[in-house]
């Protein structure tokens, strides 16, 4: 029997490039930071710094994507497809993770701050789904990339978090028991991504690129900065700076591991053979969008 | 905002010849003046086998016009020292001058006189392609034929990379200048090493297709596995140059494993030599009064000519005969009062009584069981006794054949292949039978290329006629006529108008080295050398050398297209129109080479479909003014007239002829030809003038199918087919021995030894490495892989690989953009895919990126054709490397018919890591 | 209801890239842009080895993951199933790419020709600028079908209502037509030949079948080679 995964021309994408995945490093990044301000802050708002911030890594991972596409001036388009596209999704979340952000940051308004967490955290899911939608790249349509993908981002949304209150004096010593808390987490959504691509065998050349990260992702990535993490809590007079250096590690972990995924692990689907039929098939009606609801088509 | 104009769009109907499948049918759009694209001519759906359509190589045919690489306008060479590394100093002239320049040197040599003090013509021609070039040219061969004696034989590659061999001897059996099978009805191919999905034009690759669908098995033997190799329904590895064996063996299962009543008894005793008697010297026993050949007839028990009333003829046996006589070299005769003789294929079956498929399992590295099976599964789908009624004629149906590929065909080793294969068809009855193995096209044994069943005669011995180069004291010319000495060295091409091009290309551009025919004198170059739609600088073989003899000569002038290596030693270059630019009537359908036999024939006219870009020019018009101006013009529109443009102008039916007096346009030439080839396809009842041509594309009427097998011609005549012994070969070459010794050539010996009756088995991959070590200062097994090449669909041909869309999709195809190696072999030498290699071969070495495959035994690395260019824009940064640069040139390589290999063996290293 | 597909039969495949040479005529793509072409693959060792020809090109799926992720909407479907690129819409994300499991779309972003920075004629009277930074990819020549329906012809049947990839193919390995009629071309071939559709394991519901009659031995599983 023809295995239906038995593949070849498992090519790297070369559409999404760094810049793509700028977006998904630092836009992460941002979502997340906004939506553990917005906890850790509750129920008052966080600093303007630390939302400007969150807006600074949100914007630039977007800029970043304004500069791959192919059209940039028909940017607005990007909003036309909300009935099933993640990336509109994504671009609509933006706009009120924007909006609620400066604003609640801005003037101090916490109810808006909620917003801008839920939005924070929407953001991320979004690009979670962008990936897992993405049909032709095995790396990407794997369903716990979702999870992956966020748990990475409140890593270092929350490192990032930590970094910027120390810096602001406003110590926050449980978010090291959270940040902790979700290194074990992403140590093990990684161990568990991996497993799953193996299983469903993914391009040799992906799971290559992807075992090629993973002794600095768990070691670097994840041990040490438990580890330093853990040494923290027990010796306050040291917590800063080892703290300052998991955060760092966790949050550059993090950023490395999306690149990786987004931008070298991307081996495209590839060419089979299938499954051999016989007889006339079950001719399946097109799906056609001209049944989603809004449409924007100018046809 | 501007107003948006309705372009206006064109379709133009003209056909590709680009290679020897053709010509097929085509239309070309052009939107407000520009050529756009390439289509099927749908018009013909139902008469061409193909349904009109054409393969990829005509879609290049657009960006052939726009290429910004074209030469645009005459140029000549300021700087006199020609070389590879010498700039020609190019600059642009006008059409006038140039045409002048041309004239003058053809007037000056002329002047001289056509022929040199050596006897040979101070003209010599160049072209490639199959001879295909020659339906691009237009008006241009009758200025060839006005000018008188030209000189032929500075190949660009043939002999070397065409299917010699078998065009020789298959032309003598079956009026075959190359084989096919008859693909719509075969159950069973054989197949060694032909490439035919790659080669055979859009007939082939769909009746193969379609073949495929109908349940024919293809048994591809071949060391890589080819585009054909692929859709085989079996691919077998064999060693390189192996062939002979497995077809000797193959030949021994039939003879030896196989009661001969399995085989086709009333076949052999009828349409065969078979029965013919063999006498002790070699020769047929003849009847002392008639000199007929003898057979023994089992009913009455004694020797009898072969025409008369016999009860039953004996195929195999030996038999004592009186009075008989035996015809040798020269007449020398034998008479026997009583004489021991065996059959022809008793002597067949000796010859292959010890080449079991064990035996060839040894030498070819394919299974004895694989052997004896295919064999059998052969003989099986052979359906020996049934018959087919074609057009109301009833033949033997036999749907089996076996076909050779280009390097079989060539060199050492050809003879005992072709020969073999033929004679698996000969023994199961399938040869020019429905079903079976055909021929097509005629050049050796006679002119008329588009109909060959006119040249079926009776001539000796119950054979078809077949006219050899004399080699008898009295005809033989012991004057090398063409530099390669077509007529005093390689009988076997004929004396027909195409025989210069059967005599060895390779032995001329040794002698023109000095590498050759030591005894006599070096040949000069020629005075005037055209050259056109060829690259013989790197298409033929140990090509470092070519360009340096090129470079010697003193007038070069090359019709041509872009900057090329050739045309690099030229003085004068001429852009002539491109194929979609340029105007010629030509033959269509019938049955024409490869597997193009139609069930339609006519004509169709390939028209400019824009008017020439720059300044290129339609050769009719070249041909025209070179006319003018060399005062051949009268000589040149009677060629014309003659029918040197495809057809006579002028028969008892009809005059369309030309006033030889005065110029004619190409128009009025194209004009006369259709109407001549109008009334001659409807027999007078319609008369169409080139508009109508222009505006219809083509004319056709049916062509029976009857007309693609031989059989029932050589029935009606009472004719056999000249299997299996050779005995008119065999004295020919004592004959030639005899002539050659009595001038004091003895370096030619070792090619006379293959004028035998019967193909002794060679063991090639030794006599190669023999060869290798006596021509080089080499170890023969420090090259222990062996160099092939493989057809390329996309470039074979089509002078295009300058054409980016050609590279683009070509490169598609694996191997066109590196070299072939086995991955497994690379690994054990720590080669990966796309490291750079070289290629090393006892005469030059080459480089190219590997390119890993599974499909390509261990100890071969292939090359795809048509690469190597060092100044071909857009062609030379390609960077891939040629074949040919490494194929030795000598003496001792060359065949009895002057051919050779077109391979080599090799070693290869490791450069570094690829791009 | 009509339903177009596109049926490549791999016994009959040579390989040759007469589909993909006549489809970059029709379509003017610039080079290395090819919305047909055929894949030369191999898998085994040797001696046990297959090489085998496979034209590929846009599935037009049923469900096609292009149009869901395309964010502007400019990937659409036709009720016949041809999935389309609105190049005014097209924001040349491609988020459709990545998401075609078939390597069916291109991005050009600036014009490319075949012999430099300069067009040839044929490329300056053919260049499309609304084809620079979005998506491009196979249309089944709807354009054509269109045409030749306008004009009572038959996809598939006749070459002026047919994809010129079809029309052009010399081993007669690529047909079309419609699936839902019963008694059509495609549907007689499907009946009476083995087939399979590529990835159809991803819930695409591919409008590309493959005829096909050989089964990859199990120990051969998972080793394919190609490009």
């Amino acid at each position: 029997m023809i295995s239906p995964q038995t593949s070849f021309g498992n090519a790297l994408q070369t559409q999404w490039d760094w810049r793509a995945a700028g977006n998904f490093m630092f836009g992460g990044s941002g979502g997340a930071l906004i939506f553990m301000a917005a906890i850790a802050s509750y129920p008052a708002a966080p600093s303007p710094v630390v939302g400007l911030a969150a807006l600074v890594f949100v914007g630039v991972g977007l800029f970043l994507v304004w500069l791959e596409i192919g059209r940039p001036w028909r940017f607005l388009h990007v909003f036309f497809h909300p009935q099933t596209s993640w990336m509109t999704r994504e671009a609509s979340v933006s706009l009120l993770l924007f909006a609620t952000t400066l604003t609640g940051v801005l003037f101090q308004i916490p109810v808006l701050i909620v917003v801008a967490g839920l939005s924070g955290f929407l953001f991320l899911y979004c690009q979670g789904r962008i990936l897992r939608a993405s049909k032709g790249i095995p790396a990407w349509r794997e369903p716990s990339v979702v999870p992956l993908m966020m748990i990475t981002g409140l890593v270092e949304g929350t490192a990032i978090l930590f970094i910027l209150l120390i810096f602001s004096n406003g110590e926050q010593a449980w978010l090291m028991y959270v940040l902790m808390g979700l290194l074990l987490g992403r140590l093990a959504g990684w161990q568990y991504y991996r497993r799953r691509l193996a299983a469903d065998k993914a391009p040799r050349g992906a799971l290559k690129v992807l075992d090629g990260i993973n002794k600095p992702q768990v070691i670097l990535g994840n041990a040490l900065p438990l580890l330093l993490l853990a040494v923290a809590t027990a010796l306050p007079e040291l917590m800063k700076p080892l703290a300052l250096l998991a955060c760092i590690l966790g949050t550059a972990s993090g950023w490395l591991m999306k690149f990786i995924i987004v931008a070298r692990a991307a081996k495209v689907q590839g060419y089979a053979l299938g499954k051999l039929k016989k007889g006339r098939p079950d001719i399946k009606p097109p799906v056609r969008r001209e049944k989603d609801k809004f449409v924007f088509s100018r046809d | 905002m501007h107003a948006e104009v309705e372009p206006v769009v064109k379709k133009v109907s003209t056909y590709c010849y680009q290679c020897v499948n053709g010509p097929d049918l085509l239309t070309v759009e052009t939107v407000d003046g520009v050529a756009t694209k390439v289509e099927p001519n749908f018009d013909l759906k139902g008469e061409h086998p193909a349904d009109g359509k054409v393969c990829v190589k005509p879609f290049g045919l657009v960006q052939k016009l726009y290429n910004p690489h074209r030469i645009k306008r005459p140029m000549k060479r300021t700087n006199p020292k020609k070389g590879r590394n010498e700039d020609p100093g190019w600059v642009e002239i006008s059409w006038e001058e140039a045409l002048d320049i041309v004239a003058g040197k053809m007037n000056a040599t002329r002047a001289k006189g056509i022929m040199d003090e050596n006897g040979n013509p101070r003209l010599a021609f160049t072209t490639g392609g199959a001879a295909t070039p020659f339906k691009y040219m237009g008006s241009f061969p009758a200025l060839l034929f006005a000018w008188g004696p030209f000189d032929q034989s500075l190949g660009a590659g043939g002999t070397v990379k065409c299917y010699h061999t078998e065009h020789m001897f298959g032309e003598l059996w079956h009026r075959a200048f190359t084989i096919l099978p008859d693909t719509p009805r075969c159950e069973y191919l054989i197949s060694f090493g032909s490439n035919i999905d790659a080669s055979g034009g859009v007939t082939g690759v769909r009746r193969h297709a379609d073949a495929r669908k109908r349940g024919m098995k293809r048994i591809q033997f071949e060391p890589h596995l080819s585009v054909t190799g692929a859709n085989a329904t079996e691919w077998i590895p064999i060693k390189t140059k192996t062939d002979n064996a497995v077809l000797f063996s193959m030949l021994h299962v039939l003879l030896h494993e196989t009661p001969i009543d399995k085989l086709d008894v009333p076949f052999l005793k009828n349409r065969t030599a078979s029965p013919y008697l063999v006498g002790p010297n070699g020769f047929y026993l003849r009847d002392p009064e008639t000199k007929k050949p003898l057979m023994w007839d089992n009913k009455s028990n004694r020797a009898t000519p072969y025409d008369q009333a016999h009860g039953d003829p004996a195929l195999t046996g030996r038999f004592t005969v009186t009075n008989a006589i035996e015809v040798g070299a020269d007449d020398e005769t034998w008479r026997y009062d009583s004489v021991e003789a065996d059959t022809g294929l008793e002597k067949t079956k000796r010859l292959v009584s010890d080449k079991t498929p064990e035996w060839a399992a040894d030498i070819s590295e394919v299974p004895a069981e694989t052997i004896r099976r295919i064999a059998n599964e052969y003989l099986a789908h052979a359906h020996i006794g049934e018959t087919e009624e074609v057009d109301g004629r009833v033949l033997p149906f036999r749907p089996v054949a076996t076909v050779l590929g280009k390097s079989v065909n060539n060199g050492w080793g050809a003879y005992e292949c072709v020969w073999a294969h033929t004679m698996m068809q000969v023994l199961v009855g399938a040869l020019e039978v429905s079903g079976g193995m055909l021929g097509s096209t005629t050049h050796v044994a006679g002119d008329t290329d588009w109909e060959r069943s006119l040249t079926v005669e009776a001539g000796e011995d119950g054979f078809m006629t077949h006219t050899f180069t004399p080699t008898d004291k009295e005809g033989w010319d012991a004057n090398p006529f063409t530099r390669h000495a077509h007529n005093s060295l390689t009988p076997m091409g004929g004396n027909k108008m195409g025989a210069q091009l059967f005599g060895s290309t390779t032995l001329a551009w040794l002698r023109l080295q000095g590498r050759a025919a030591e005894s006599w004198p070096k040949p000069n170059p020629p005075d005037v050398w055209f050259v056109y739609k060829c690259n013989p600088a790197i298409s033929h073989s140990e090509t470092d050398k070519m360009g340096d003899v090129m470079a010697g000569f003193p007038f070069t002038a090359a019709f041509a297209y872009t900057l090329d290596e050739s045309n690099h030693f030229a003085d004068v270059v001429m852009p002539e129109a491109t194929d979609l630019e340029s105007d010629q009537l030509h033959r269509i359908g019938g049955g024409h080479y490869f597997e193009n036999h139609w069930e339609s024939e006519g004509w169709a006219l390939r028209q400019a479909v824009i008017e020439p870009l720059h300044e290129a020019k339609d050769f009719s018009w070249i041909a025209n003014e070179l006319a003018k101006r060399t005062g051949l013009l009268e000589a040149y529109n009677g060629a014309i007239n003659a029918g040197v443009c495809g057809i006579p102008l002028q028969t008892e039916g009809y005059d369309f002829s030309l006033d030889v007096t005065r110029e004619h346009s190409q128009d009025e030439i194209w004009n006369a030809v259709s109407k001549a080839a109008s009334y001659d396809l409807t027999a007078g009842r319609e008369i169409l003038d080139l508009d109508w041509f222009r505006k219809n594309g083509f004319k056709t009427r049916p062509y029976s199918r009857l007309n693609w097998y031989l059989y029932h011609k050589l029935e009606d005549l009472g004719l056999r087919f000249e299997l299996p012994y050779q005995e008119r070969y065999y004295r020919m070459g004592r004959q030639l021995a005899n002539r050659l010794h009595e001038t004091g050539v003895h370096w030619w010996d070792k090619q006379l030894e293959e004028y035998e009756p019967l193909p002794e088995f060679k063991d090639l991959n030794k006599y190669w490495d023999e060869i290798i070590e006596r021509n080089h200062p080499v170890k023969a097994t420090d090259y222990p892989f062996w160099l092939l090449t493989g057809r390329s669909m996309q470039y074979a041909w089509g002078s295009n690989v300058g054409i980016q869309l050609m590279k683009e999709v070509a490169d598609n195809v694996y191997g066109h953009d590196g070299i072939i190696m086995n991955a497994g072999k690379a690994g054990e030498m720590g080669i990966e895919n796309g490291d750079l290699i070289e290629v090393t071969s006892p005469v030059n070495s080459t480089r190219g990126y590997a390119r890993l495959r599974q499909g390509v035994r261990p100890d071969v690395v292939v090359m795809i054709a048509q690469f190597g260019q060092w100044k071909m824009p857009f062609a030379k940064d390609l960077k891939m490397p040629g074949l040919n640069a490494l194929v030795p040139m000598n003496v001792d390589s060359l065949d009895g018919g002057g051919s050779s290999i077109d391979g080599t063996k090799v070693y290869v290293t490791r450069i570094g890591a690829g791009l | 209801m009509t339903r177009y597909v596109m049926i490549a039969d791999l016994n009959r495949c040579v390989g040759c890239q007469t589909c993909t040479a006549a489809c970059k005529h029709t379509n003017a793509t610039p080079p290395g842009v090819q919305w047909r072409k055929v894949l030369d693959v191999e898998w085994g060792e040797y001696p046990e080895v297959e090489r085998l020809f496979i034209p590929v090109g846009c599935q037009h799926c049923a469900d096609p993951p292009c149009m869901h992720v395309c964010p502007s909407t400019a990937t659409g479907q036709r009720e016949d199933g041809i999935v389309t690129i609105d190049y005014d819409l097209c924001i040349g994300c491609s988020y459709c790419t990545v998401a075609c499991p078939y390597q069916a779309r291109y991005k050009v972003d600036k014009p490319e020709f075949a012999y430099g920075d300069t067009p040839t004629e044929t490329e300056a009277k053919r260049f499309d600028e609304r084809t620079m930074g979005v998506a491009q990819k196979c249309t089944f020549c709807s354009d054509r079908v269109d045409a030749g329906v306008e004009k009572g012809l038959t996809p598939g049947i006749d070459p002026e209502a047919t994809p010129s990839c079809v029309n052009a193919c010399i081993a007669d390995a690529l047909s079309f037509g419609d699936i839902e009629d019963e008694d059509s071309n495609v549907s007689e071939l499907l009946a009476e030949n083995t087939w399979f559709q590529m990835h159809a394991e991803l819930g695409t519901e591919p409008g590309f079948y493959y005829l096909w009659d050989k089964e990859l031995p199990q120990e051969l599983q998972g080793d394919m080679q190609g490009d």
